[in-house]
């Protein structure tokens, strides 16, 4: 093979490698944020024992789960009930992959793009990719045999296919002030004409909850419902495999706050970075670290939401999906068109 | 050729196993594993090759059709569709349609796969008992209607014609972008697609006045 395949190869991978080894810690961190976050709001103290401030807590629960008996129960049928928690896992991370984190940068003599696959269509991706996560909510449901499981699975597919619906046309609005589906191209358009959040607040919005809800995280966290369906689709699972579970959660909460971030706020984009006049690569790390903060604010949302409100009704999210969040998606993408029309986004 | 049908040979022969001496499963599939590596290592060449990877993306797509048809679970058929709806978006990426390949998942695997997943679901399908088989007339309809298939696949494929006409200077390797096929959709065949949206509509309106008439 040439040289230049193995480098695009050997950087590929290095990213890979990079960037499974910050998702899965922040997930692992996620999970103890979580805990003092809501220890915090109501008052208690939280997992405060392992290691200072509680710190250690994530690795002594790792190891935890790997030591714990899985329990396989009769009933299930097997080879779905094994493909389940990796089929929600993947889409988590492969999402991630088109995210731009930072501007290009010169590193060793090359042009590095601090992102995995700066692909035509980014936006696409991102959605056939998020659809993919309902097959493993559904399939662990179904293929559990209890019935409580099986609610939580119809409830969940009934739920993404409503919300991705909104999302989708939020992301219309998007794509029309851009116009292109790469994702660099959407951050290199907000850092020309500001942030979108500023010109499509209504859209911002619309996507902000489907993206709560694509997750099944508090208030639409109806798929597991553990006060009506005991914990939903991952009643039967254990140790491990229910840690996937666990883990992907995390992982779709930090992938659709690093899509909320690209989409709406400037991505990596530091307003009036550019006047300071740094050198390149410490730009860079700037930006990347902004970028990191933006995401930490929408991950810190996703606990402060869980902890604040209530879990929907049913008839309640459906109403909130068709009746709310979809009309006022459409109405952003005429208000967007007219901007685009008259030249101002 | 070699290694796309060493692999195919090396799956068969593990799916034999598997129907035949359940219990030897795992020491023949480790034997099996080795005969694909030492495949691998003897034809690496053909790994960079086109023709290897559509052989490879055209057999578990015919494989997981099959699959659709024979498996006795509903839920596992769903599977195996949208198995073969992504082999299906992989032909796109191979023929540089890059934003048909994304659609196809989006639209067939994503929404509409998703809905066969909650119609099993809520219907609660069981597995069928062995295979069903239909009456006498349906039967030997299949039968014919089989036979003339496979003539007439027999046929095109024996008296294909040139390779399509290819002019390197005028090609566009957009086409298969999101752009290229918006301006398709809106110049060239904006008639078809105008009326494909009123016919969507019109099947909307019709399903929706269906769905209510216990209503009024």
């Amino acid at each position: 093979m040439d040289t230049a395949i193995v480098r695009v190869l050997l950087e590929s991978t290095v990213k890979i490698a990079l960037f499974f080894f910050v998702m899965l810690t922040v997930v692992a961190y996620m999970t103890w944020v979580e805990r003092r976050v809501s220890a915090w709001i109501q008052d208690r103290r939280g997992p405060n024992r392992v290691g200072p401030l509680g710190l250690l807590q994530p690795l002594a629960d790792g190891i935890k789960f790997l030591f714990k008996e899985e329990v396989t129960p009769p009933h299930v049928y097997l080879p779905v009930y094994l493909l389940a928690p990796m089929l929600i896992f993947v889409p988590a991370l492969v999402t991630f992959s088109v995210v731009p984190i930072g501007p290009s940068l010169d590193l060793l003599g090359h042009r590095i793009a601090l992102q995995i696959a700066d692909v035509d269509n980014g936006i696409l991706i991102v959605l056939a990719f998020s659809s993919m996560g309902v097959y493993g909510v559904a399939l662990a449901g179904w293929s559990s045999n209890n019935k409580y499981s099986l609610m939580g699975g119809l409830r969940s597919s009934a739920q993404l296919i409503s919300y991705e619906l909104a999302m989708g046309i939020a992301i219309v609005g998007v794509l029309m002030a851009t116009g292109s589906l790469r994702l660099s191209d959407v951050v290199e358009h907000q850092i020309q004409n500001g942030w979108n959040v500023l010109y499509q607040l209504p859209g911002f919005l619309v996507f902000l909850t489907a993206a709560f809800a694509e997750t099944n995280r508090m208030p639409f966290d109806l798929p597991e419902a553990e006060t009506e369906l005991v914990a939903g689709y991952h009643t039967e699972y254990s140790g491990m495999r229910f840690s996937m579970f666990y883990m992907a959660e995390y992982a779709n909460m930090v992938t659709a706050s690093a899509l909320v971030v690209t989409l709406y706020l400037g991505g990596y984009h530091v307003p009036g970075l550019a006047r300071l006049g740094l050198p390149e690569t410490a730009a860079a790390i700037v930006q990347v670290l902004a970028f990191c903060a933006k995401v930490a604010f929408f991950l810190f949302l996703y606990v402060w939401v869980r902890w604040t409100v209530p879990r929907f009704r049913y008839d309640q999210l459906m109403n909130l999906g068709w009746k709310g969040l979809l009309p006022i998606g459409l109405a952003n993408v005429l208000w967007v068109s007219f901007l685009v029309l008259k030249g101002w986004a | 050729m070699v290694l796309l049908l060493g692999l195919i040979a090396v799956v068969a022969v593990f799916a034999l196993a598997r129907t035949f001496v359940p219990a030897r499963t795992v020491p023949v599939g480790a034997a099996l594993g080795a005969v694909m590596v030492a495949l691998v290592a003897y034809d690496h060449q053909e790994l960079a090759s086109l023709e290897f990877w559509s052989g490879l993306i055209g057999f578990v797509a015919i494989m997981s059709a099959l699959l659709v048809v024979i498996h006795p679970n509903p839920m596992v058929s769903v599977l195996f569709l949208i198995l073969n709806l992504f082999c299906i978006a992989l032909f796109f990426l191979i023929l540089n349609a890059q934003f048909l390949a994304v659609i196809q998942v989006i639209i067939y695997a994503g929404a509409i796969m998703v809905l066969f997943v909650f119609v099993v679901m809520l219907l609660n399908l069981k597995a069928e008992e062995g295979l069903r088989l239909g009456g006498g007339p349906q039967r030997s309809g299949a039968v014919v209607l089989g036979v003339a298939f496979a003539a007439l696949m027999f046929y095109a494929i024996r008296n294909r014609g040139a390779a399509p006409y290819f002019e390197p200077e005028s090609f566009d390797s957009g086409f298969g972008t999101a752009r290229g096929i918006g301006r398709l959709l809106f110049t060239r065949y904006q008639f078809a697609f105008e009326a494909a949206s009123i016919l969507l509509i019109a099947a909307m309106i019709g399903a929706v006045v269906l769905a209510k008439r216990k209503l009024r």
